[in-house]
């Protein structure tokens, strides 16, 4: 409704590199907000790690105890057990910001998706005449734009869903397979297929953003 | 003076070659120093191929609602590997460059001798100063060094060759056997045979 208010007032040539300037911008979001989701990535690892190593240590203990039958061993881990399982807790909330930003990011990433729709419905009231459409930079029509923007979006939203089960249950995994497992999840991200560095790369390139 | 010259030619090319040694040892070492962190990746994704493979994803409720998801992370796994075994593969090429810089000069070194060996006595190639080893010693530590190059690329390629992701358990291991390839070399060899000629070098 709002594209259609626009587009019957504004003038045609303004409203398309308004369309396109948009797009540009989306591009370098694209890119930006993928660089800050590595980075959440990476810190998140970390304290993914640190969360699984403290595990071991905490069921080895719970082992030593159990072997242990002094009173004297029995009193020591009731002491050292909570301190722990603060430490613990601390890291847990450590990710769990972590996820949050992530989640942030991935929403914006949603966004973009949607203006990027936005564009191409405005785009197709211009020419429901069925005019010629001329690219809005090199050779891309304004429907791939936002392919790709979906694609792209799908990946992050299906690995946002994996990092939240990662995030709730890496403190309760007792199985070293299934520990281990968890960590190489949030490390290597199924669901970002190896192909969206290309997907973005081009983008960049077609909006003028790499050289050619 | 005319007697001493094939003696000259042939010190005068032992002196080029031992810089090009030290200076190519410098290049090993730090192309094999480059490998461990590369090796401790590579086993560490193998321990967690191994983990992946292991585990029942169907058995734990939280995993269930990616059923694609074991296949996903093998395959991303495994794309990992690739890229720290493509980084293996040129520091083994830089391996391979000393070997053939080394071999290429010792034997550059031999060929001069050869072409003298005839005019030198046999008293002159043994003699040793107080500051010069002997030529037929130092001669015979080239061919030492250059030996001790080649031994130890082939075990190297030989180990790096050897990995397959179908077996996990010698992935794991491979830094061991790295360092193990490490510890029977005789490891200062070419430091000593440095040490040895330095004074000749200086003169």
């Amino acid at each position: 409704m709002a594209a259609n208010t626009v587009g019957s007032t504004a003038p045609r040539k303004p409203v398309l590199s308004v369309s396109a300037r948009k797009i540009k911008d989306n591009a370098a979001d694209w890119h930006n907000l993928i660089l800050k989701w590595e980075t959440l990535n990476d810190t998140g690892f970390a304290t993914a790690n640190s969360i699984a190593n403290l595990k071991i240590r905490l069921c080895s203990e719970d082992e030593t105890e159990l072997q242990g039958s002094s009173p004297a061993s029995g009193e020591g881990a009731d002491k050292a057990l909570p301190e722990y399982s603060k430490e613990l807790e601390t890291l847990c909330e450590e990710l769990q910001t972590t996820f949050d930003a992530l989640a942030k990011i991935q929403m914006k990433m949603e966004k973009l998706s949607s203006t990027t729709k936005g564009v191409c419905e405005l785009e197709n009231y211009h020419y429901a005449d069925g005019r010629h459409r001329p690219p809005l930079f090199h050779t891309w029509p304004t429907t791939h734009f936002y392919e790709v923007s979906r694609k792209l979006s799908d990946m992050y939203r299906k690995e946002l869903l994996l990092k939240r089960t990662v995030t709730e249950e890496l403190a309760h995994a007792t199985d070293h397979d299934l520990a281990l497992s968890y960590l190489s999840m949030w490390l290597h991200q199924p669901y970002v297929e190896t192909d969206s560095k290309l997907l973005l790369e081009s983008m960049l390139l077609e909006t003028g953003h790499r050289a050619l | 003076m005319t007697q001493d010259q094939p003696l000259l030619a042939v010190q005068e090319a032992l002196r080029k070659c031992f810089p090009v040694v030290e200076e190519q040892q410098g290049l090993w070492q730090s192309s094999l120093r480059d490998c461990q962190p590369l090796l401790a990746s590579l086993s560490n994704l193998a321990e967690q191929l191994q983990a992946a493979q292991n585990l029942r994803f169907e058995d734990v409720p939280p995993l269930r609602a990616f059923p694609d998801l074991k296949e996903r992370l093998r395959r991303k796994q495994l794309a990992a590997g690739d890229t720290v075994l493509d980084k293996l593969g040129e520091r083994l090429a830089a391996l391979l460059k000393v070997r053939d810089t080394v071999s290429r000069h010792v034997e550059q070194v031999l060929e001069i001798y050869g072409q003298h060996a005839g005019s030198i006595g046999v008293g002159a190639v043994l003699q040793a100063s107080a500051a010069s080893p002997s030529v037929a010693d130092m001669l015979e530590w080239l061919q030492d060094v250059e030996r001790h190059y080649r031994d130890s690329y082939l075990k190297r390629k030989y180990l790096l060759s050897s990995i397959q992701w179908g077996d996990l358990a010698n992935i794991q291991a491979l830094p061991k056997a790295w360092d193990q390839i490490s510890e029977d070399e005789h490891q200062s060899l070419v430091q000593d045979t440095l040490l040895n000629v330095s004074f000749f070098l200086e003169e």
